[in-house]
């Protein structure tokens, strides 16, 4: 009552405040402007398109004052006065009743009427639309093979080419030493190539040594490229036919992972959101200021999945001519190896960036992780679990509360730093089939 | 004569350097034996053969139209989406008669990950994508307006299920009995006006619905 009460004061103390504007009897487009966005008018309505209502431009020439007034204070009202206009209104919009005012006086109405008819149209698109041109260098992989291959065949051609010279040199030499004294009767090819200290060396030592010397690096080196680079694929970011930014919506906008990965804690993938999931903002959010009043081509292939016309009528939302968009997977693990997201994330309680990294950070998502076994061993042998209230570890806890009780200065429960810490490794998280079966 | 050598150790070097394991854009490097990457039996989002009723090769089919999950058959929910359907539920839809559970904390653990990104975590409509789009934001300031506090729990349910204005549907994302127990939640907000922001741990995810 008391709030009520209040409400009533507020109604009437605002009527005195705008008393002396009605008493002049001109409509205030100012004050209307302010009305417009107190009632967040903008939620369902444009002036220049349609969204969840109507576009409004123009509505003083559709609609009589009166009509407006009734249908703003009370839309409901009216259409049960049986108000043919409104009924056929309401119909044409799939039937997405408008919202009750009956805070606003009818002065106040036509105030906003007032606002949307001197509101100044939308600047035209500029025509000078300087091309934002997706030139990047275009890097060919065959290019820099067929420049490998090249670069290969003329370092042949002068070696060869150089030995020649060298051979019709010598051969000028035996046949007149006087002429070349510095190459006549310089001794054998290894005397005349390698430092003294190799050729005085047994040939077949020198050979062993030297090609240890190339082997050691090359197999460090092979080792290496087989351990970090083969089948791993850190680093990974392709490029996705929807230029999503996880830095803006999970960053930015604080938009938990598990609003679109939402199977993250019920099944083993963490799932890939289908579009209505991106229509819940999107319906709504098209980033037109960033691009001369269009809607930002990237929303627009959202739509063009979805064969979404966002002018047509909120009825029916998505066409029937629906194109999945083929997001490019990043994370794979072999057929043979198996993982589970829910549980690690509902069980083990990991946040999503202990694995995946700081996707709120990523511009372009990318593979954080190497997703090697031994990456997986590493967290099940050294991360501690927190088996206490957590049912599913309630065996395991009593038999650590247990044998803590029995070995109470060896107990294997102890971590390094003398601590009880429980690992997954202690609750099979090592055993071969527990992922590879 | 030495040049030699240092030629070798030179091409050594180079072919170190261009191995470098740095963020590799388009490339997913080399596989071993990618017949053992790929399942042959279909995991979730791979890619099937494509055919006539399958034009784009997807291993997720829709189910046959009316097919009913498991389980779920009492949730069939029977409004339609519209305009008349939103205004019967106000008295047709009813949380089930045994209660619901959990509400404080499964129910908020659910409303902090699929509500608060817009209406915020306390229900003042003061989310980052509200605040960043101010456009999208309803008629009415938050929970604690009357307009909320009066509005039937059945068509909060509704709004849910379908989506309203400018808010899509969220019934892929929560369960019958998890919706329910949001608009409970919605409700409590509303009903305390504000409430504290303590966490929810993750602990109440363990609690599966139904």
């Amino acid at each position: 009552m008391k709030i009520n009460r209040f409400k009533i004061w507020a109604v009437a103390a605002s009527f005195a405040i705008t008393a002396p504007i009605f008493a002049q009897g001109a409509p205030n487009a100012e004050e209307g402007k302010k009305l417009f966005d107190a009632n967040n008018c903008g939620s369902c309505h444009a002036l220049d398109k349609k969204l969840v209502g109507p576009a409004l431009r123009g509505v003083h020439d559709r609609h009589s004052n009166e009509w407006l007034i009734q249908w703003v204070r009370n839309n409901k009202k009216f259409r049960e006065s049986g108000d043919a206009d409104a009924i056929k209104l309401y119909n044409d919009y799939g039937g997405a009743a408008m919202n009750i005012y009956e805070n606003l006086t009818p002065a106040q109405v036509l105030d906003i009427v007032e606002y949307i008819k001197t509101a100044p149209a939308p600047a035209a698109p500029k025509t000078d639309t300087a091309v934002t041109s997706s030139d990047a260098p275009v890097t060919d992989p065959t290019t820099k093979y067929v420049l490998l291959i090249l670069l290969a065949v003329f370092s042949i051609v002068l070696i060869v080419l150089a030995r020649v010279r060298n051979t019709l040199k010598r051969i000028a030499a035996e046949a007149n030493p006087d002429e070349y004294p510095e190459l006549a009767n310089k001794g054998s090819f290894m005397q005349r190539n390698l430092p003294a200290f190799m050729s005085k060396m047994n040939p077949t030592v020198l050979g062993l040594i030297v090609t240890t010397l190339i082997a050691i690096p090359l197999g460090i080196y092979g080792f290496n490229f087989a351990n970090t680079e083969v089948g791993v694929q850190k680093g990974y970011a392709p490029t996705q036919p929807i230029a999503f930014s996880h830095k803006l919506h999970a960053g930015e906008l604080e938009i938990d992972c598990k609003y679109c990965h939402s199977t993250v804690e019920v099944s083993k993938s963490a799932s890939i959101p289908a579009l209505n999931t991106c229509m819940n903002c999107h319906k709504g959010v098209q980033a037109t200021e960033k691009y001369n009043g269009e809607i930002s081509p990237e929303i627009k292939k959202i739509y063009a999945a979805l064969d979404y016309n966002p002018e047509e009528l909120p009825g029916k939302q998505f066409g029937d001519n629906p194109a999945p968009v083929r997001w490019v997977r990043i994370h794979n693990l072999p057929d043979h190896a198996y993982f589970n997201h829910s549980q690690h994330v509902v069980v083990g309680k990991l946040q999503c960036q202990s694995c995946h990294g700081p996707v709120q950070k990523m511009e372009v998502i990318q593979q954080w992780s190497t997703l090697q076994m031994g990456w997986c061993i590493d967290c099940h042998r050294n991360s501690g679990i927190d088996v206490a209230n957590n049912g599913y570890y309630a065996a395991l806890h009593d038999k650590a509360q247990k044998d803590l009780k029995q070995n109470q200065n060896n107990s294997k429960y102890f971590g390094p730093d003398g601590k009880v810490k429980i690992t997954p490794a202690m609750n099979g998280g090592l055993e071969c089939a527990k992922c590879h079966y | 004569m030495m040049n030699k050598l240092n030629i070798i150790g030179a091409s050594l070097a180079v072919l170190f350097a261009s191995s470098g394991c740095v963020s590799r854009g388009n490339d997913t490097g080399y596989e071993y034996a990618p017949d053992m990457y790929y399942s042959k039996g279909y995991e979730p989002y791979n890619q099937a053969d494509s055919f006539a009723v399958n034009p784009y090769g997807m291993s997720m089919r829709v189910p046959v139209a009316g097919s009913i999950a498991l389980g779920k058959s009492a949730f069939i929910y029977p409004m339609a989406n519209t305009g008349e359907g939103y205004e019967a539920a106000a008295t047709q839809v009813v949380a089930p008669p045994e209660g619901i559970d959990l509400v404080e904390t499964r129910g908020k653990y659910m409303y902090n990950i699929y509500c608060t990104a817009c209406h915020g975590l306390e229900g003042n409509n003061d989310g980052k994508v509200f605040q960043k789009v101010a456009s999208l934001k309803p008629a009415w300031k938050g929970y604690s307006d009357d307009y909320i506090k009066n509005l039937e729990e059945g068509k909060i349910y509704h709004t849910l299920t379908y989506g309203k204005n400018n808010m899509g549907s969220h019934a892929s994302v929560l369960e019958p009995m998890d919706r329910w127990r949001v608009v409970k939640y919605v409700k409590l907000l509303s009903s305390k006006g504000a409430v504290s922001t303590a966490d929810t741990t993750l602990a109440v995810a363990n609690t599966m619905s139904n």
